[in-house]
């Protein structure tokens, strides 16, 4: 038994790459991180360099390399893309960056600027955040919170989550359910073809809010004091308001409706789903959200 | 759908309208969300439309597909960048904004050039002078220029595929039937009811996501 215990340990070690590079950073300079498989987890520091702890095979290598305007981080196998490697990295809290990956998680802590994020087959979560944020995923599920800025995410099969976040927001699933908690914007423009949206957040006087699935259902939290046009359009659902609204009729599968002044724009908008308006607070926790039941369209 | 001032929209947002005729469509527009919705969608067409000028495909795109399919990348990127960049006006009526959508959709990446270049060689790429008709009014997935810009794309995406993990691809195909189901459902509702607004609309964002899906798998493989 201690035997074999032993030469698993011995095994394991003569596998096991470890790396440990720090280099100084100047002012503005970005961060660019490619990591083919595996992982990459980025936690910023107050420090002017970056650290990276690297854990893989000693087959693949990680090349690390500084610039006046960039620092690089690179992994590749010995004859091709590298396996898995997991990558620690601290950065500066004012860095930009730029992290990619195929079979590979993105996790960011503490950002302080722009960041863009790319898997194909990998999760996305980042906490932070300022400036432009684009996160795509192909499959996997992309996860923002605590950010302000231009937010642009994609995912193909994937749920996608903001919270806490100020700026604009636009996001875009195939098949995945878009969560929008506690949001600050003027600007949201989001849609999905199978799945479920749920926004809870400001309507801003002159404001632009457009939130479109194919199939599934839409759930939006109103202020009382808010000033905003709604146009609600669903061909197979029913819509409800947990609070008076004055229905107009406006075309086939279409209706409107004013609250306040109609500064902002509201549109909510499934083929096959239902239309849900809230107060903030009403909202239920979206992560087993109600299916709608098959009824005819009243309107 | 449509009311008295519908067809008037477009000259709206071209600053083209009388001073009293701006003053009752405004009036309209605040009571009328179809209008309001309309005007909306016609701002982000030729928002669109405009940032064409300064946006043309992927330059990492394109080669690899002409490379698959067999044209020159050169001749179409010299003759897309040395295009005369004429600010374009663009005139819409509201039955022709989905397929404004479509098409702009179809020029506004690698399947335009593909489209251009292969199925409509005399046509400046950058559309330098559209009206509705450059358009058409037809942009359904039967319409030609569509089904094309679509079999281009499957095209690259299949001779592609080999560059893709299975499983991509297995998550491509499932989304890309997703989307397909989308297409169909909104194109039965149209067939019963074939000026909704809305309906119209909602199939031209299901065939532009398509399109983009389609992009992005063979942007991916070209990286691979």
């Amino acid at each position: 038994m201690f035997t074999t215990l032993a030469t698993l340990a011995a095994l394991t070690l003569a596998y096991q790459g470890e790396s440990d590079t720090t280099v100084a950073v100047q002012a503005g300079a970005r961060l660019d991180v490619n990591n083919f498989g595996g992982e990459i987890a980025v936690r910023t520091w107050s420090q002017n360099s970056v650290r990276v702890r690297a854990s893989h095979s000693t087959r693949d290598r990680v090349d690390v390399s500084a610039s006046a305007t960039a620092v690089s981080v690179r992994t590749s196998g010995r004859r091709g893309p590298s396996s898995i490697v997991e990558l620690q990295i601290t950065a500066p809290t004012w860095m930009a960056l730029t992290l990619s990956g195929v079979y590979t998680d993105i996790t960011v802590e503490g950002a302080g600027d722009a960041v863009t994020a790319e898997s194909v087959q990998g999760d996305v979560t980042v906490t932070g955040g300022n400036g432009n944020i684009s996160l795509k995923s192909v499959e996997g599920s992309v996860t923002l919170s605590k950010t302000h800025g231009r937010i642009e995410i994609t995912t193909v099969e994937g749920d996608v989550t903001v919270s806490d976040a100020v700026g604009e927001i636009s996001a875009e699933s195939v098949d995945g359910d878009l969560r929008l908690l506690h949001i600050e914007a003027s600007s949201v423009d989001v849609n999905t073809v199978d799945g479920d949206i749920t926004y809870d957040g400001t309507i801003r006087d002159g404001g632009r809010y457009r939130l479109s699935t194919h199939d599934g259902d839409v759930t939006v939290s109103v202020p009382p004091n808010a000033s905003v046009v709604v146009s609600v359009a669903t061909f197979d659902g029913e819509f409800d308001a947990s609070f008076p609204v004055n229905l107009t009729r406006a075309g086939k599968h279409r209706f409107s409706f004013t609250i306040g002044g109609g500064s902002a724009r509201l549109e909510l908008e499934t083929f096959d789903g239902n239309i849900r308006l809230r107060r903030p607070g009403q909202l239920t926790e979206p992560a087993q959200p109600e299916r709608k039941p098959k009824h005819d369209n009243p309107y | 759908m449509s009311d008295t001032w519908t067809d008037r929209l477009s000259e709206y947002l071209d600053g083209e309208l009388g001073g009293a005729e701006r003053i009752a469509l405004e009036a309209h527009l605040a009571g009328c969300a179809v209008c309001a919705a309309a005007l909306e969608e016609l701002r982000r067409v030729v928002a669109r439309a405009r940032a064409l000028d300064d946006r043309p495909p992927a330059a990492d795109l394109w080669p690899a597909i002409a490379e698959q399919i067999g044209v020159s990348s050169r001749a179409h990127a010299a003759r897309g960048l040395e295009a005369p960049r004429a600010r374009r006006r663009l005139s819409f009526t509201i039955p022709q904004l989905a397929a404004a959508s479509v098409a702009l959709a179809l020029l506004s990446g690698g399947g335009a050039w593909l489209l251009v270049g292969r199925h409509q060689p005399e046509r400046n790429p950058s559309v330098a002078t559209p009206g509705p008709k450059a358009f058409g009014v037809n942009a359904g997935p039967a319409d030609p220029r569509y089904a094309a810009a679509v079999a281009d794309l499957e095209l690259v995406m299949e001779r592609g595929r080999g560059r893709l993990d299975t499983a991509t691809v297995r998550v491509i195909e499932k989304n890309l039937a997703i989307i397909d189901r989308a297409i169909h459902d909104a194109q039965r509702a149209l067939a019963a009811d074939p000026a909704n607004a809305y309906l119209n609309l909602h199939l031209a964002e299901q065939m532009r996501r398509k399109l983009e899906l389609l992009r992005q798998v063979n942007a991916l493989a070209a990286r691979s």
